[in-house]
């Protein structure tokens, strides 16, 4: 387990890292962040016409009202931290793949009801926009990443005499 | 001769544990934020003795008022403006988000010494809170102030981008991933015991 951590903490920290580089922003971040917003406003067109997408930016055509989807805000950190965790847990290969596949899918599409939640909480009040831009949201999709986690980690195929953390009729909880 | 496993009608254990964390989470919060005075109490004393110890020259008081943590600085605003500093303020709830969020997950575990872990665990994450705080007032001052008030700070060029990586760092990762990790930490026997369980 403390492998794994210090193996998680580390490859978190350079991907972390590169995703700052000017390299990876104008590769990556950048297109990844403008196909968020065009993916969430032609989710909200399907309801709601008077929606457009300019780069990052979704905007009202009705009553001009716009967010702007930023660092934090476009799932790419919580993505990293989903990645790193699945690449540092000991598993084979091809449930390392086939659990980012489907974790970056459920991390990506709570993300685009995040990014449509919030522009019309927006709309709506501004207060209650802040509190769920800044705290909710942010724990919401966390919880989110930590289920994706806990759900892949339970579909792995168990290998005989692995050293497993105590067995389930331990009385006291394992601390660290 | 197999014998047949026995499944428990309903929910898997993660499922209900999944639906624990979504119940607790209003709860937690709004003691959080409700308390957030009192809560957010050690990390803005650490913020503190960690601007006043390393940056001492340039920190000359922080207050703290409710979940905002104000640091009063020794920098003018400008060559042409007599008197007068600068004082930046920080909401501390920022980077205290992941408090509500690991409270709920130890309570929805319902694991035994609940209070002994969260007291543990809140004691490992005021250090990553503080972090945010500190790193968001140097952001402040040595990268997103005016250039005169740039200058007066003395950082070089790979210490603003030191503090724009710590600042990065601080509030995009540490905050959602420190709880996250603490709590793992502290319910391995928990994870187990969800790993084994039969799926609904």
């Amino acid at each position: 387990m403390i492998r794994f951590f210090a193996f998680f903490i580390g490859l978190l920290a350079l991907l972390f890292g590169l995703e700052l580089t000017p390299w990876a922003q104008d590769w990556f971040v950048v297109p990844w962040t403008t196909a968020l917003a065009r993916v969430s406003t032609w989710l909200v067109a399907l309801a709601d016409g008077g929606v457009v997408a300019t780069g990052k930016v979704i905007r009202s055509t009705t009553n001009g009202f716009a967010v702007s989807i930023e660092a934090g805000c476009n799932g790419v950190e919580a993505t990293i931290v989903l990645l790193a965790a699945m690449i540092a847990f000991p598993a084979p290969w091809k449930h390392k793949l086939l659990g980012l596949l489907a974790g970056i899918v459920a991390v990506q599409g709570l993300n685009v009801v995040r990014v449509i939640s919030l522009f019309y909480l927006g709309q709506w009040n501004r207060e209650v926009f802040e509190w769920a831009h800044l705290y909710v949201w942010q724990a919401l999709i966390m919880l989110d990443v930590l289920i994706v986690w806990l759900i892949w980690v339970r579909t792995l195929p168990r290998v005989e005499g692995t050293r497993d953390p105590p067995p389930p009729s331990s009385p006291t909880p394992a601390i660290a | 001769m197999a014998v047949p496993l026995i499944r428990p009608r309903g929910l898997s254990p993660l499922a209900r544990f999944v639906l624990s964390v979504l119940a607790f989470l209003p709860v937690t919060f709004a003691i959080w934020y409700f308390a957030a005075s009192l809560i957010l109490w050690p990390p803005a004393l650490l913020s503190e003795w960690i601007a006043r110890g390393g940056f001492g020259d340039i920190v000359r008081a922080v207050d703290q008022n409710g979940a905002t943590l104000a640091f009063t600085t020794a920098l003018k605003p400008g060559q042409t403006v007599a008197g007068g500093v600068i004082t930046v303020d920080v909401n501390m709830l920022l980077y205290a988000f992941g408090l509500p969020l690991f409270a709920a997950l130890t309570v929805a575990a319902r694991e035994p010494h609940r209070a002994r872990v969260l007291a543990l665990g809140y004691a490992v994450l005021v250090p990553a809170i503080a972090w945010g705080i500190v790193a968001d007032f140097l952001k402040n001052i040595a990268i997103t102030a005016p250039i005169q008030v740039v200058t007066q700070t003395g950082f070089s060029a790979w210490q603003r981008e030191a503090i724009a990586f710590a600042f990065q760092f601080g509030s995009l990762i540490l905050p959602a991933v420190a709880p996250a990790v603490v709590w793992v930490l502290t319910h391995r026997a928990f994870l187990e015991r969800i790993r084994r369980a039969p799926a609904a």
